[in-house]
């Protein structure tokens, strides 16, 4: 307990982090909803409206957690193996250092829940909570994961983005093909837009962004304590 | 030629490692060997120097041994209590000093009272007990380096691994890590000290040269 506290200390000391944490997720929600409807329908999506506000909701709460989860894992990478090697193991590390992120993450998702309830009246608030918070510890394993691979920071944060886009103009609504293999969010994207437009969704789709949210959760921490071990 | 010099109470045996590493791109892969079968011993109650000139594999043997990375070949027998001091301060720029004696506290598994008792001690030892509050990025460089070196001694390891541990330091405190030295030495605890650089040679039990990838005992 005392790792994870002293992580989100660390965390929290960054106020320009913190400020970017609720400023990106409203400034998101306010300006881009409106773009990201245009595009889709330039790519043959049918994303609009009240649906496109909701999304960009959880673009923005992803977004903000994938990269805090890379830099988190990435500038903290030398010091967080010296840790494990003193005694403490990569496990308890990994725990800690993503207990301590998942905080974060769940800042970020607040933030742009609130922005989006601001905007639009969202049919389904709790839904739509639950897969912004998705999209948030979706990302922010993303993150971890090339933070835990790649420390260099311009080559790793271009790939979060990489990542991003590509699953953004994958994802549901966005164009006029059925959604790709490669679309990571596409679960939380459907429970979404569904929350937004009164549907609610089915329990397999439930299910699904549960497999896919902590699947991805438990990749980041094996990813994470394999690079904290001896390298060959 | 490699050297070992056999001691009965030996608390680090280095017995012909080696190590490479690839670079390059997949069509123009480059293997360098960096480490040769290199071999070294230190007993307890030693102060031992491992020199070498720049890019000769000192740090690269270091973290071998430590296990940050992973040896192509060789043997190696090293306590569990050991006590690493990296050359580059390994720490979190946002935590405090307090704050990374108690992280490596918890990790060295101290009681609380082992731990506030060594903190103090090496505060005082080091002299920047006035820091305690500092978040690593305010502290100079020598500052850090104290902490990086106080956080490899805070449980009184029985081999202490150091790579270069005191560029940075004033006249002062690197007189003051001489006597630290020279005191834990005398305590039983070994020491293997790398630097390109070792002035304090009188100092020393031993001291290796890194040459070719392989350690030989030059003084």
């Amino acid at each position: 307990m005392t790792r994870i506290v002293v992580f989100a200390r660390e965390q929290l000391r960054a106020p320009f982090t913190l400020a970017l944490l609720v400023a990106i997720p409203a400034l998101f929600v306010i300006s881009a909803a409106g773009v990201l409807s245009d595009f889709a329908s330039v790519l043959g999506g049918s994303l609009a409206g009240d649906a496109a506000v909701a999304l960009s909701a959880g673009w923005a709460a992803a977004f903000i957690s994938g990269s805090l989860g890379f830099f988190q894992a990435a500038s903290s990478r030398g010091a967080d193996r010296r840790l494990a090697l003193a005694g403490l193991g990569p496990a308890r590390v990994a725990s800690s250092r993503i207990a301590a992120s998942v905080g974060l993450a769940v800042v970020a998702a607040a933030a742009a829940f609130v922005a989006l309830v601001v905007r639009v009246d969202v049919a389904h608030p709790l839904h739509a909570a639950v897969a912004i918070l998705a999209f948030a510890l979706l990302y922010l394993a993303i993150g971890i994961v090339v933070g835990s691979l790649i420390t260099a920071p311009l080559e790793g944060s271009l790939l979060v983005v990489f990542v991003f886009l590509l699953d953004a103009f994958a994802g549901p609504g966005m164009s006029g093909g059925s959604a790709t293999p490669w679309a990571v969010s596409q679960k939380a994207a459907d429970v979404l837009i569904a929350a937004a437009m009164g549907t609610g969704s089915p329990s397999g789709d439930w299910v699904k962004l549960v497999i896919v949210t902590v699947g991805a959760l438990v990749a980041a921490f094996l990813v994470f304590v394999a690079s904290a071990r001896s390298r060959a | 030629m490699a050297s070992t010099v056999a001691t009965n109470q030996s608390v680090l045996t280095v017995d012909g490692v080696t190590k490479s590493f690839s670079s390059g791109p997949p069509w123009r892969r480059r293997r360098v060997e960096v480490l040769r079968g290199a071999s070294l011993d230190v007993g307890r109650g030693e102060l031992v120097g491992l020199v070498g000139e720049n890019g000769s594999g000192k740090s690269t043997l270091m973290q071998v041994i430590v296990g940050l990375l992973a040896r192509d070949a060789g043997t190696l027998a090293a306590p569990a209590r050991l006590g690493y001091c990296p050359q580059q301060p390994l720490l979190w720029d946002k935590l405090t000093v307090d704050e990374h004696f108690e992280l490596f506290a918890r990790a060295y598994a101290l009681d609380d009272q082992a731990a506030g008792a060594a903190r103090r001690g090496l505060l005082d030892e080091l002299g920047f007990a006035k820091y305690v509050g500092y978040r690593v990025e305010e502290l100079s460089g020598g500052t850090r380096q104290k902490l990086n070196l106080a956080l490899a001694l805070l449980h009184d390891p029985e081999l202490l691994l150091l790579d270069e541990p005191y560029a940075g330091f004033d006249w002062e405190t690197y007189l003051r890590f001489w006597e630290m030295g020279e005191r834990r030495r005398a305590a039983g605890m070994g020491i293997l000290i790398v630097s390109h650089l070792l002035a304090e040679r009188e100092r020393l039990t031993r001291i290796y040269e890194l040459r070719d990838g392989r350690c030989e005992v030059v003084s």
